[in-house]
């Protein structure tokens, strides 16, 4: 069994140092425009800050994967391509694709640059991943988070490249790259803008009983009482009346937690952990990042360890997600 | 150049008579020239069905339509793979076989095929690839507007298609919503989502039509219509619209309304009026195709 | 949850402000935020520079807790920090909380989506131009009592001149800072604390 690699977000240069001096064995970041899927305001990071970035990372024994993983737009995919080739000149250790334009582009404009598939591309299944290794030699798959543990690990038996599943962080209910909700609602989406639910299409309004009422675009995404913790209006995790009822129809504001089974991912042949939260600040990063190096690290001793994160956990709460099967 | 209406996959839950009779008088009595037939959306729904796939097959080609087979969009298990390998291994010279999946793609690679909704092609490289992949039609994501279609309409190497009528396909998940919502887990689900066929309706806390749920798959509460679209659409190029089937909605009426507008029978705003007419309650949407917010009508 | 601020400080109200704001009003205050934000921008050259992407940038910081609000205008070329008495109309967004979970915003110890989780905070207005502040802020590596301290360093006589303040008050503000920030600082005290940027 090779080594799990701690895979950690960075939204800027601050929380690039925050991993890396927490013990991220690689750090995943995206451009300051529309070529990833964290495109946040005040997020991200210029070719100035990645080449700093690049530098410190590997002054510390760090690698760097730069997420290129939206979907370029028809008639403009210039900003797509140049982002390749600077991460390319910049020497970044990996690109994070989506896109089989994108996969094709680089594989021919920079066959030595390492490819990995991002979850965007919902690549689920042996011969999908087949598919993106024959055709453009990817060297690891970012599994969607819609698999069960017992999945993955039949999934790895009959697939030769490396995979990497999310850990911790905020979940996506539906399959990643397959999500229209959020451009229905507000007219930009993850595929095409790199932004789900975008805060410019938030409102917090108070309403005539004093409850906090989120919207998106024109729609409304909950309502909190008074002493009721809060959500940021994520589509998939609002409130909404199906036969009648209000429910968390989709998912419950809860954020993924797998750490109490990193060891059955370890068994089930995964190669890379991820966490999730390019768009979260450089306290959130350096505390799970810490945690989650503690947890691997122990592992190798044979023991599991607990984290204790759920201050930073949206909702409070954790789950482990579709590695259950009874998420379904 | 002609074009080709498409009727789309039966995206619910319907009883396998239902189901049969539907694709009949898709044979019999629609103005359509290609049905897509198989199931899409929950690989547990097929098996009762397929008993009646051979007939309804059978049926359409007798009637000159020609057959799309269409396969999952989401696989996760082995289950669901061998049944996508064994529909793609279909090699028959009046059959064509969907891709709604990269997996599909990759096992169809080499020989003509149609590419469905399900796999992402939002830019001329990836369509320029799945072109020479063998792909002969490709059905386009529902989000695209009309610039990124022009893009990609011109010189395209592969004939287009763009989904004109029903409600639109937004997500799939691993998840089973129909069954969460009635207290149940997927895989003891009760099959619980044959009770909406159209889909369960969804609303926000204060009332809103808003979405609707189809098992795995969360659509939108409103019918997307596109009539208004098809001149510009046809000056584009793109030759290929599809309607995607509904229980509570006529679709031969449906597929007659689109004819008009393609032929020039009917205005626009007239076909508009008549699907209005045909859909009850039903409310329409077409931001995506005007560069809008999706849910928009204008 | 927040880093939650069990014990009560000594002083209450806490902090410079407590100390500072409440004998003087906004306008005589202002000559001292003046000299602080001149030192911030000093200290994190670009701090703005990942607001770019607004076209309004005027933000209210009302901390609840003080008997005043402070208008942030975010400007990368022009920015300037004000403190009034009263609301401004012009703000793009309002950010409303005790000043403690404020400051913890400023230096980067809670993050743009923690925001949202708890209520401690209430944000009005422009989301996404709040985001965006967060997440400049958040890189610039902030340190309000190393920034103070800068400032009441090289402008120590003057400073302390202007405000009436003697050495002892300046001891305690010390203190009191010094307190804070172990406050706040205390629910991550088992983790490294993040390198300054």
């Amino acid at each position: 069994m090779t080594a799990l690699e701690l895979v950690c977000p960075a939204g800027t240069p601050a929380a690039l140092k925050a991993a890396v001096s927490s013990g991220a064995d690689a750090v995943y970041l995206g451009f300051r425009d529309a070529t990833n899927a964290r495109n946040f305001p005040g997020l991200n990071f210029s070719r100035d800050e990645l080449q700093q970035g690049i530098d410190h990372a590997h002054d510390n024994g760090c690698k760097i994967f730069l997420a290129i993983n939206t979907f370029p737009t028809a008639g403009d995919s210039t900003a797509w391509h140049q982002a390749v080739d600077d991460g390319a000149s910049l020497g970044v250790d990996a690109v994070i694709l989506a896109d089989i334009g994108m996969l094709d582009y680089a594989s021919r404009k920079h066959p030595d640059l390492r490819r990995h598939l991002s979850v965007q591309a919902s690549a689920s299944n042996p011969e999908a991943i087949r598919f993106y290794q024959d055709a453009f030699d990817v060297k690891r798959v970012v599994l969607p988070r819609v698999l069960s543990v017992a999945e993955i690990a039949a999934l790895n038996k009959e697939i030769d490249v490396e995979t990497e599943v999310f850990v911790f962080g905020g979940l996506c209910v539906m399959a990643e790259g397959r999500c229209a909700l959020s451009s229905y609602a507000t007219g930009q989406s993850p595929n095409t803008n790199g932004v789900c639910s975008p805060a410019c299409a938030v409102r917090y309004d108070e309403d005539e009983n004093g409850r906090m009422v989120s919207k998106l675009g024109d729609f409304t995404i909950n309502a909190f009482e008074a002493d009721e913790a809060a959500g940021y209006p994520t589509l998939c995790k609002g409130r909404f009346v199906a036969n009648g009822e209000a429910s968390y129809l989709f998912e419950d504001p809860v954020s993924l937690n797998a750490a109490s089974i990193l060891p059955d991912l370890a068994k089930a042949g995964v190669t890379g952990l991820k966490i999730e939260g390019r768009q979260r600040g450089k306290a959130y990063i350096a505390k799970v990042v810490t945690s989650f190096r503690r947890a691997v690290d122990s592992m190798d001793d044979g023991a599991v360890v607990e984290t204790d994160l759920t201050e930073i956990t949206e909702g409070q709460r954790k789950t482990a997600g579709a590695y259950q099967k009874t998420w379904r | 150049m002609n074009t080709t209406l498409v009727m789309g996959p039966v995206l619910f839950n319907w009883t396998p008579e239902d189901w049969r009779d539907f694709h009949f008088r898709m044979a019999d009595e629609a103005d359509v020239d290609v049905v897509c037939v198989g199931e899409v959306v929950c690989s547990k729904r097929a098996p009762f069905f397929e008993p009646y796939m051979a007939d309804v097959i059978e049926r359409l080609l007798a009637a000159d339509k020609q057959v799309i087979l269409s396969t999952l969009a989401l696989i996760m298990n082995k289950r669901e793979m061998k049944s996508v390998r064994d529909t793609a291994a279909i090699d028959e010279d009046n059959i064509i076989v969907e891709a709604n999946d990269v997996s599909a793609v990759a096992l169809l690679g080499g020989r003509p095929h149609a590419v469905g909704p399900f796999v992402n092609v939002y830019n001329e490289g990836t369509l320029a690839y799945l072109a020479r992949n063998g792909a002969r039609s490709v059905c386009l994501p529902v989000e695209l507007g009309m610039d990124a279609l022009g893009a990609l309409a011109k010189d395209s190497p592969a004939e287009l298609e763009v989904m004109v009528f029903g409600r639109l396909p937004l997500a799939i998940s691993a998840r089973c919503y129909h069954a969460r919502a009635h207290g149940l887990h997927k895989d003891g689900c009760q099959y619980v989502c044959i009770e909406d066929a159209d889909g369960m309706e969804v609303e926000t806390l204060d009332g809103e039509p808003f979405l609707a749920i189809n098992g795995v798959q969360t659509l939108s509460h409103a019918y997307t219509d596109l009539s208004a679209a098809v001149p510009d659409l046809l000056d584009l190029g793109i030759r290929r619209l599809r309607l995607s089937p509904h229980a509570s909605v006529d679709m031969v009426a449906v597929s007659e309304t689109y004819r008009a507008v393609i032929d020039g029978k009917t205005a626009p705003d007239e076909a508009s009026e008549r699907l209005s007419a045909l859909a009850g309650d039903a409310t329409f949407c077409n931001g995506y195709i005007n560069n809008q917010t999706g849910y928009t009508f204008s | 949850m927040f880093p939650t601020h069990g014990k009560t400080p000594p002083l209450s109200p806490v902090l410079l402000a407590g100390l500072l704001a409440r004998p003087l009003s906004p306008r005589l205050l202002q000559p001292a935020l003046d000299a602080i934000f001149a030192i911030l921008n000093r200290s994190h050259p670009g701090l703005f520079e990942r607001l770019s992407c607004l076209n309004e940038t005027v933000f209210l910081i009302d901390p609840i807790d003080l008997p005043l609000v402070f208008i942030l205008d975010a400007d990368p070329e022009h920015p300037r920090l004000t403190a009034a008495r009263e609301d401004a109309d012009r703000a793009v967004a309002t950010i409303r909380g005790p000043l403690l979970t404020l400051i913890d915003l400023l230096e980067g110890r809670i993050d743009g989506d923690a925001m949202f989780f708890s209520r401690t905070l209430s944000i009005e207005g422009d989301t996404e131009a709040v985001v965006a502040l967060r997440n400049a802020v958040d890189d610039a590596g902030i340190d309000v009592k190393r920034d103070l301290l800068d400032f009441l360093g090289p402008f120590a006589m003057p400073a302390r001149h202007a405000f009436g303040l003697g050495e002892r008050l300046y001891s305690r503000l010390n203190d009191d800072l010094e307190f804070l920030k172990d406050c706040a600082l205390a629910p991550q005290s088992r983790i490294p604390k993040a390198p300054e940027a």
